[in-house]
């Protein structure tokens, strides 16, 4: 499932020293194009679908789709992450809507705000 | 030569993951203020390696019962076989104190009614972990761990049979680490990748196992001399068919069971699955049996969750949010609604792990995860013969293992050993060996594709060595089965990769120097696992490894198989070493 980059809404992380979902990718897959200025990944079947760039991204300008070989066309996966939880919105091929709010920490600190 | 960093640390960490940060934890309790713990990680510490999707379970805790309970279950669930109860004891001692910490630390965990955890079967309790590795990650931030990130560590550094320390590359800088430890814990995981994966092309990474684990952990033992244990007793997963999720969120979180085709409920029908414990048979035995119903042609084989709790089944997506989001997709994608179908299942790819239901990695000295190098100890996936410790045991084995470093550092008041500039030069050449090697053979000629004429690159390796291993060393594909013969050839090749053709490696950045790096260590893994599978001529594990020259078990083989690698010849010294029960009682059957 790996991720995608819509280019209207990514910035690039202009101002940090690399951007978000370089920092944080576990698999050193996600890089700045410096053609474009926009994230790009090295290698898409490299990914592992952990989708902690997506839950990362500053601008969510980064969309997780699975391979086709694997699943149909136009499913989605969105997760709005908060405070405490995150909000994930599944739109099936069908345009069928489901939302699930998973908690993710107990108090209010900062662990989910990278 | 590359621009160089040395750091000294008291207790040197090379690993940020699930065993490592809670070692740096442990360890500042145990070692007071003045104490220098550094952690070497080779991605981002808050969100690096096998919890970086999360995870909804914690699959050790003691429920119900004794710690002793919890061995029996362990021996148990891998056949009876012999599995090092010491450390599994010392683990199930104090695992629950370590998930009271995780939970202070502000993991969500599910309440029953009771005020008690939510349990998911026998030892196992749900949580909220999609951000298990962040708040792990903020034990060893508490700690006050100095953490190095984008450091690929590629060797340690033995002197006098004793870990001094370790050598590796920045992943972005590109310099040179030389790290000095008075004690050093290699916890970098376990091993992907070494047989062919399911899916592949651009799906080649949708596995169940963290793809960037490649056994350095194994690999760097190994060179360092370090006796190793059990490398033929590998991890063969049932996974959710093309996802390959978890399973135990259906089959023990709603009890839905495996059913093939004909819709029966083989584990509780055959009289062989019947007698190891029908629907909840040992982990080997269950992959077995899919693998027997499907040759028989009663595949697909599935997880009825249409016969599970009908309860459960309502928040099955959001737990498989918590751990493994892409499943819920899938589903989407493709139409399928658990509540109303059975969900397919498949046999994954082979893992080499120590802390899930497989036991490869280093051999320690009793309780105190100091392997056969002084000064050197393992956690997590890197130690061997103590299985089913997941998540919360390897919490639980970094405060161990931390708890015995720190008390060694004191007891022989380790210092700082000198390493000769000589030695830095040789281990800066080979770490950066494939990199500089690109540029030399860049001038000997280029294709008009842009490949080398005299190099080969790291997916050459990869696709080469997961072929040999898929093929003759009992893949997917193959059913698992190996002989004698078939791991003669895998023998010859692999030493062939590694003896000759390492020499053509070429890669063109530091991206690619990691990966190559990946492969090394898998290569030397490989050796360990056919000498290993060789050497146990009998069939202890099957389902995980079936021996067609060797079907039974044999009383020879009620023992470890360990080993130690000899440098002058490149041979794997395989040996029995006795099994010591600790906690009595029939080794087949669980005590509670």
């Amino acid at each position: 499932m790996p991720p995608k980059v819509d280019p209207t809404k990514c910035d690039g992380c202009r101002g940090e020293s690399e951007p978000l979902c370089e920092q944080v990718c576990p698999g050193n897959l996600m890089t700045l194009d410096k053609d474009t200025m926009k994230a790009i990944i090295r290698d898409k079947s490299d990914c592992w679908d952990c989708m902690t760039c997506t839950k990362a991204c500053p601008r969510q300008a980064i969309q997780t789709v699975l391979q086709y070989q694997l699943a149909y066309f136009p499913g989605k996966l969105i997760p709005l992450v908060g405070t405490n939880s995150v909000t994930w919105t599944s739109i099936d091929c069908h345009g069928r809507v489901e939302r699930f709010v998973m908690k993710t920490l107990v108090s209010g600190d900062d662990e989910d705000e990278d | 030569m590359a621009d160089r960093v040395y750091i000294d640390a008291d207790v040197l960490i090379l690993g940020g993951g699930t065993s490592g940060c809670i070692a740096a934890w442990e360890a500042r309790q145990a070692g007071g203020d003045d104490l220098k713990i550094v952690i070497m990680e080779k991605a981002f510490i808050r969100h690096s390696g096998c919890l970086s999707a999360g995870m909804n379970a914690l699959n050790m805790y003691i429920n119900q019962g004794t710690p002793e309970d919890y061995v029996a279950y362990v021996r148990y669930d891998i056949c009876g076989a012999p599995i090092r109860e010491d450390i599994i004891l010392s683990v199930a001692l104090e695992v629950n104190d370590t998930v009271k910490l995780m939970e202070s630390a502000g993991l969500p965990m599910k309440m029953k009614e009771d005020g008690r955890y939510l349990n998911r079967g026998k030892w196992n309790i749900e949580v909220n972990g999609s951000l298990l590795k962040p708040i792990t990650a903020s034990k060893a931030f508490d700690a006050g761990a100095e953490i190095y990130n984008r450091v690929y560590i590629t060797e340690l550094i033995i002197k006098d049979g004793s870990c001094v320390g370790a050598v590796g590359f920045g992943v972005r800088d590109g310099k040179f680490y030389i790290c000095r430890g008075k004690v050093t814990l290699l916890c970098t995981g376990g091993a992907a990748g070494l047989w062919r994966p399911n899916n592949r092309r651009d799906a080649h990474h949708r596995i169940w196992y963290f793809p960037f684990n490649c056994g350095s952990a194994y690999a760097m033992c190994k060179r360092a001399g370090a006796e190793m244990t059990s490398f033929e007793m590998r991890l063969v997963p049932i996974r959710t068919k093309d996802t390959f999720s978890p399973t135990g969120t259906m089959s023990i979180g709603m009890g839905a069971p495996m059913v093939n085709a004909l819709g029966e409920v083989f584990m509780e029908k055959d009289p062989y699955y019947v007698s190891w414990g029908g629907h909840t048979a040992p982990t080997p035995i269950r992959m077995l049996a899919f693998q027997r119903e499907t040759l028989a042609h009663r595949g697909p084989i599935y997880l009825d969750t249409t016969k599970g709790d009908p309860a459960k089944v309502t928040g099955l997506k959001g737990q498989y949010l918590d751990m493994s989001p892409c499943i819920v997709l899938y589903w989407g994608c493709n139409d399928i609604d658990p509540s109303k179908e059975p969900i397919e299942i498949d046999g994954g790819d082979p893992y080499l792990v120590g802390a899930h239901a497989g036991m490869s990695g280093a051999w320690t000295k009793g309780i105190t995860r100091e392997t056969t190098v002084q000064r050197l100890y393992v956690s997590g996936d890197a130690l061997g013969a103590a299985p089913s410790r997941f998540i919360s045991g390897s919490w639980t084995c970094g405060r161990i293992a931390a708890r015995h470093m720190v008390k060694a550092l004191k007891e022989n008041s380790y210092q700082f050993v000198d390493i000769e500039e000589g030695v830095c030069d040789t281990l800066e050449e080979r770490t950066f060996g494939p990199l500089k090697r690109y540029q030399e053979k860049s001038a000997e000629g280029v294709w008009s594709d842009g490949t080398l004429m005299t190099g080969i690159t790291h997916k050459d390796l990869e696709s080469r060595m997961q072929k040999i291993m898929e093929e003759y060393c009992g893949g997917r594909t193959h059913w698992y089965f190996v002989n004698e013969t078939y791991l003669d050839i895998a023998r010859k090749h692999i030493k062939r990769m590694r003896q000759d053709q390492l020499q053509y490696l070429c890669v063109r950045d530091l991206h690619e120097l990691q990966l190559a790096w990946d492969v090394i260590n898998r290569l030397d893994v490989c050796q360990l696992v056919i000498e290993h599978m060789s050497f146990r001529k009998e069939t202890r594990f099957p389902g995980y490894v079936n021996r067609t020259d060797y079907p039974e078990p044999d009383p020879e083989f009620d023992c470890f198989v360990n080993s130690v690698w000899e440098q002058e010849t490149d041979e794997v010294r395989c040996f029995k070493v006795p099994y010591e029960q600790v906690v009595p009682g029939d080794r087949k059957k669980q005590s509670i």
